[in-house]
């Protein structure tokens, strides 16, 4: 790592530490005084602290899935919400609900969560295969952004349906949840959220190498000495857990794993993956700590839904970004 | 009287599959190439040059038959050991993501490097040295994408060279070469056969290069192959019609 680089992740890491800060003093309606934290608070301790993990375990998430998706696919506008892969997660968890409330599976917390979060991993692995199977018919980035576009379409279409027939109390659940939340997340949710996505980030360590040489494609690659398909699944499989995981818990969250890949190669100008994928964790949870507090504090009585702020800063960073760079 | 063959392909029917069904390009395919020997691919358009390749290198295994290196069947040999084997430049386009002409170069030192793919002061010497042969290195800190068809040529070829292989296989390397490039190139893949003993397979439809500074000739047509000398191609009647009457 060179001098500049690490005076850019010194200004990340800054930016990281300033935002986790604001997304706890002013994440929510009443804004918080240091003196607030050392007592035993129940709003900081019970409501501010989950929600600012949350916000950085879904921003590491999302971004990192992202830059994995657009490795995977040598699409660098390629994203778990943009391919529909967000949606195929949404749609397996409100199956996974109506099915579930008529099991009663729910009575005990952990197999209730763990339920919504296997349901949601498959969704994502399912749409992510079903669009790599699409990908090698189609040479076109666009025309795969458009496929994708397509299947959120149909998740959503199935999930309205599903609305349609439920109860009113499912139905409120559903929507307020597909409008993506990050203060859904209770201390007991974390146990189960922070420890697996943790470990996917983790592991993605040991793909270094097979991320760097995708960005060749698959003859190269596999030239080089990388076994690509072997690769590739397990990197699908990463990717669909830490989005599917993200959604479980906060709903289908919009562009952050679209937009902080491709922000981080603004910023960081490397092909070096290691590097990228340091800086998007960091970016994305900033980003979305940011979000948070935005969200809260814009309008003072009510929290904004978090998907609204992410759509106003990521789409047209993503417009941006496509008229300004052409090669990303 | 040359001792082991670097690749020898033995009753071998080379293709690829298509929506489960077998389409096979080159048939009765029996071949030995040695090191030490620059050897030509001549055949017109689509005729299995590429398949052929492709299959050298275990990018696609062959539909019939066996495919040995140094002796060892390629199947049997690891991904990443294949790796320091058979290096292979491809006519396909790579860019985007912020690759620049060195990243490219230095991806071919990956089978040395550790699980984090960390240039040791080793590898650097060996990127430089193939950027430095294939004249890049006031390009090397240049996007790819931006490159010029020749330059991004040369960074393919210099990518191969720093895999460090004794086999080294070219498909079309010369399309976008300037004049005074192709005989460069050819040069270089001569002085590499005969200076490091590595076996050099190259396609190409520059047949006056290829009678230049070929040691080989193998010549492809109607899904048969067969290898003959340089001086042989004057007689030869397949050469001559994939000369077009112009050789």
């Amino acid at each position: 790592m060179n001098s500049k680089t690490a005076i850019k992740f010194s200004v990340l890491l800054l930016l990281f530490v300033l935002s986790c800060a604001l997304s706890l003093l002013f994440g929510g309606s009443e804004t918080m005084h240091l003196s607030d934290i050392t007592s035993q608070d129940f709003i900081f301790w019970q409501i501010r602290f989950p929600k600012t993990i949350t916000a950085i375990i879904a921003g590491s998430a999302l971004a990192a899935a992202g830059l994995i998706l657009q490795i995977i696919f040598r699409n660098p506008l390629a994203g778990p919400y943009v391919l529909g892969i967000s949606s195929g997660a949404s749609l397996m968890v409100a199956l996974s609900i109506l099915a579930g409330n008529s099991f009663h599976v729910f009575s005990d917390f952990f197999i209730g969560k763990s339920f919504i979060v296997v349901s949601a991993i498959s969704g994502s692995f399912l749409v992510t295969l079903l669009i790599l199977l699409i990908s090698k018919k189609v040479n076109s980035n666009v025309i795969l952004l458009l496929i994708g576009l397509m299947f959120s379409q149909i998740c959503g279409a199935i999930q309205t349906a599903l609305e349609y027939f439920s109860d009113p109390n499912s139905l409120k659940s559903f929507v307020i949840w597909g409008m993506g939340s990050l203060a859904n997340t209770t201390n007991k949710d974390l146990l189960l959220f922070v420890p697996l996505a943790v470990l996917c980030l983790a592991s993605l360590l040991f793909f270094i190498k097979p991320i760097n040489a995708l960005l060749l494609g698959q003859n190269y690659a596999q030239n080089i000495g990388i076994n690509f398909k072997q690769s590739r699944f397990y990197l699908i499989l990463i990717s669909s857990v830490l989005t599917g995981l993200t959604t479980a818990f906060c709903g289908p969250i919009a562009f952050v794993g679209i937009a902080v890949p491709i922000l981080s190669r603004m910023i960081f100008k490397t092909s070096k993956q290691q590097i990228h994928l340091l800086s998007t964790v960091l970016l994305g949870s900033t980003i979305l700590l940011f979000a948070d507090a935005l969200c809260n504090s814009l309008l003072l009585q009510v929290s904004l839904p978090i998907n609204m702020i992410t759509t106003f800063i990521g789409a047209p960073l993503v417009i941006y970004l496509m008229f300004k760079n052409k090669h990303w | 009287m040359k001792g082991e063959a670097m690749i020898s392909i033995k009753n071998a029917r080379l293709g690829y599959k298509k929506s489960g069904a077998e389409i096979s390009v080159l048939k009765n395919i029996g071949l030995d190439f040695y090191a030490g020997d620059v050897i030509g691919i001549v055949g017109l358009n689509g005729v299995g040059k590429s398949t052929l390749l492709k299959t050298l290198c275990g990018l696609l295994p062959p539909l019939d038959g066996e495919v040995r290196i140094e002796g060892e069947l390629m199947t049997q040999i690891a991904l990443s050991e294949l790796a320091k084997k058979v290096a292979i430049v491809l006519t396909e386009k790579i860019g985007g993501f912020n690759l620049t002409t060195f990243d490219v170069v230095a991806a071919g030192q990956m089978p040395y490097t550790n699980s984090f793919n960390r240039l040791e002061k080793k590898h650097k010497e060996i990127i430089k040295a193939a950027i430095e042969v294939c004249g890049l290195k006031e390009h090397q800190f240049k996007l790819i994408n931006e490159l010029s068809d020749g330059l991004f040529q040369k960074t393919i070829i210099a990518k191969a060279l720093a895999q460090q292989t004794p086999i080294l296989l070219l498909d079309e390397p010369s399309a976008f070469l300037d004049y005074a490039s192709k005989h460069d190139l050819f040069l270089l893949l001569k002085k590499l056969a005969i200076k490091e003993n590595k076996c050099v397979l190259v396609s190409s439809h520059d047949l006056d290069l290829l009678l230049k500074y070929c040691s080989k000739l193998l010549v492809i047509e109607e899904k048969l192959a067969h290898l003959i000398s340089v001086d042989e191609a004057k007689t030869d009647a397949a050469f001559l019609r994939i000369g077009g009457g112009f050789i």
